[in-house]
């Protein structure tokens, strides 16, 4: 029993968290590139 | 490289409306197989409680071997063709790969959680397995690539190469560990195939564990490439402020925001 | 095509023979290689002699990633690269030309290698005929993707730990099928026989050869 248990919690916890990261790596960069840069390109 | 936008421009409403669609299917589906599969499907006749990874592992498979690898391939096909190259497609590629490496080592987790109790070993050196294992290690490699400095053009191409080759690879590796096992004498076959009557609650669960885990796919890669695009545009203004940086320490007049060089202050 | 295949593969060869670079450090790399592995295998030789087939893949993918590190280690100074790709050459010859070079290189290798597993190991060679084929096979599948690889790599400067990682996975097939169409040329193990893994070992060489011609011109482009 405990197999399956530790098969259902790895393969999702594993993606949650994979889906966590993923989605505060967006929110950081949004964030950051919402903020006009100081010099453009001439 | 020069952004001439000072901001990436953000998903139109529709994208944002499909991919928060997508993301809320995803739980739906995956709340729904769990459920499903660890309490409302009976244990297996054969493989008792163990048929419940079969929810999990085989969809997860499917993504990781077939929707991940195979959406790789193609983007870095027609990233390489030049009538259709654009930068939508090494985005897309390089999104498949990260999602996919998380997808095949998940794949090989679970088929080693699976082959544990069913077979008694953690490991076998069978097709599919020895396959999916290169598949990984192939799959680290192109984001390895990835990882060098270079200009976008030159690192799109090399990435392309590598998911080309192990496209390749692949397919060859996987025919050549299946002759190897069945040519050599008195070798026994794992047989990784799922019992032949799978029916009932059971196939229903299946199919939503694969439906589940493909809308799971599609999110992550949705989300995956809304970051490539924002980091290489990050990647690109911060090589503007340091350019530009660069200019104002050395004796060079400055250029102005609006493009006219201002009169030259001489610094110490 | 052709003619620049020649001329590229002529290059190549002659700067070997001029500096010995395989010969004196690639070939005794090798060979060592063999040395060790009956250390870790020996004393006896009967286990020495049911591994060696597979002993001696494994120091021909070695040996084949130090001979394409030098294949391009070749045009590293004074922007010979750049050199090479405005030369007007066809980048088709240019591939196929520097991987017959490192294929001649590979076969001079093997045939020490194949004396050294004779020698030290204790093989009894029953089927001259398939190991040449298999050898010929599998070296020109190896030089293919080793150059292919190589060229992706050249330049860069983690190329000696890159190249190895991305090279020995797609190299993985040809060590699986040289293996067993060398333990059936020893008569070693069950006796399968060894023409479905030298089929193989050609369709592997046809494939990376044909890739890395397509591929190779619109590689090159990459700074």
């Amino acid at each position: 029993m405990s197999y399956i248990d530790a098969g259902y919690a790895i393969a999702f916890g594993v993606l949650a968290a994979y889906a966590a990261i993923l989605w505060r790596r967006r929110q950081r960069l949004e964030r950051s590139a919402s903020r006009a840069p100081a010099h453009r390109d001439p | 490289m020069s952004p001439a936008d000072p901001a990436v421009a953000p998903w139109s409403p529709r994208a944002t409306w499909v991919v928060r669609g997508l993301g809320i299917a995803a739980a739906v589906a995956l709340a729904a197989t769990i459920w499903l599969g660890l309490w409302v499907t009976p244990p297996d006749q054969v493989q008792h409680n163990l048929v419940r990874l079969v929810y999990i592992h085989p969809p997860i498979a499917w993504v990781a071997l077939y929707l991940a690898f195979g959406v790789a391939a193609a983007s870095s096909v027609l990233w390489l063709w030049p009538r259709t190259r654009s930068r939508f497609w090494d985005r897309l590629a390089v999104s498949a790969v990260e999602v996919g490496i998380v997808f095949t080592a998940l794949t090989l987790v679970t088929g080693s959680i699976w082959g544990r109790p069913t077979w008694g070993v953690w490991w076998a050196w069978d097709a599919r397995l020895t396959s999916t294992a290169l598949l990984l290690v192939l799959l680290l490699g192109y984001m390895a690539v990835r990882r060098v400095p270079a200009d976008p053009d030159s690192r799109a191409r090399r990435s392309a190469v590598v998911a080309l080759v192990a496209a390749v690879d692949v397919p060859i590796v996987h025919f050549s560990v299946d002759w190897w096992h069945t040519l050599h004498q008195g070798a026994t076959v794992l047989n990784a195939n799922l019992s032949p009557t799978i029916h009932g609650s059971m196939a229903w669960t299946l199919l939503l564990g694969f439906v589940a885990f493909t809308l799971l796919f599609a999110w992550m890669l949705a989300i995956r490439y809304r970051v490539e695009v924002l980091s290489e545009h990050l990647q690109d203004s911060e090589l503007d402020v340091a350019l530009h940086e660069r200019w104002a320490e050395g004796t060079a007049p400055v250029p102005g925001p609006d493009g006219a060089l201002a009169g030259s202050g001489r610094p110490a | 095509m052709w003619r620049d295949t020649a001329l590229v593969a002529g290059k190549d060869l002659r700067i070997e023979l001029r500096s010995r670079v395989v010969m004196h450090q690639v070939v005794p790399v090798a060979v060592m290689v063999l040395v060790l592995f009956a250390f870790a295998l020996g004393p006896d030789r009967a286990p020495m002699a049911r591994a060696a087939p597979g002993l001696f893949w494994v120091a021909v993918l070695f040996a084949s990633v130090l001979a394409v590190q030098r294949s391009f280690a070749l045009e590293a100074p004074d922007g010979a690269r750049d050199g090479l790709r405005l030369s007007g050459l066809d980048p088709a010859g240019v591939f196929l030309g520097k991987t017959a070079a490192v294929a001649v290189q590979m076969v001079v290798l093997e045939v020490v290698l194949t004396a050294g597993v004779v020698v030290l190991y204790g093989s009894h060679i029953r089927s001259y005929g398939s190991i040449v084929v298999a050898g010929l096979a599998g070296t020109a599948g190896l030089a293919a993707a080793g150059t292919l690889y190589g060229a992706l790599a050249a330049g860069l400067r983690v190329r000696e730990t890159l190249l190895p990682f991305l090279f020995l996975p797609v190299a993985a097939p040809v060590l699986l099928a040289g293996t067993r169409a060398w333990q059936a040329a020893l008569g070693i193990g069950s006796g399968s026989a060894g023409d479905p893994w030298v089929r193989l070992l050609l369709v592997f060489a046809a494939v990376y050869l044909a890739l890395g011609v397509v591929i190779f011109g619109p590689l090159q482009e990459a700074s």
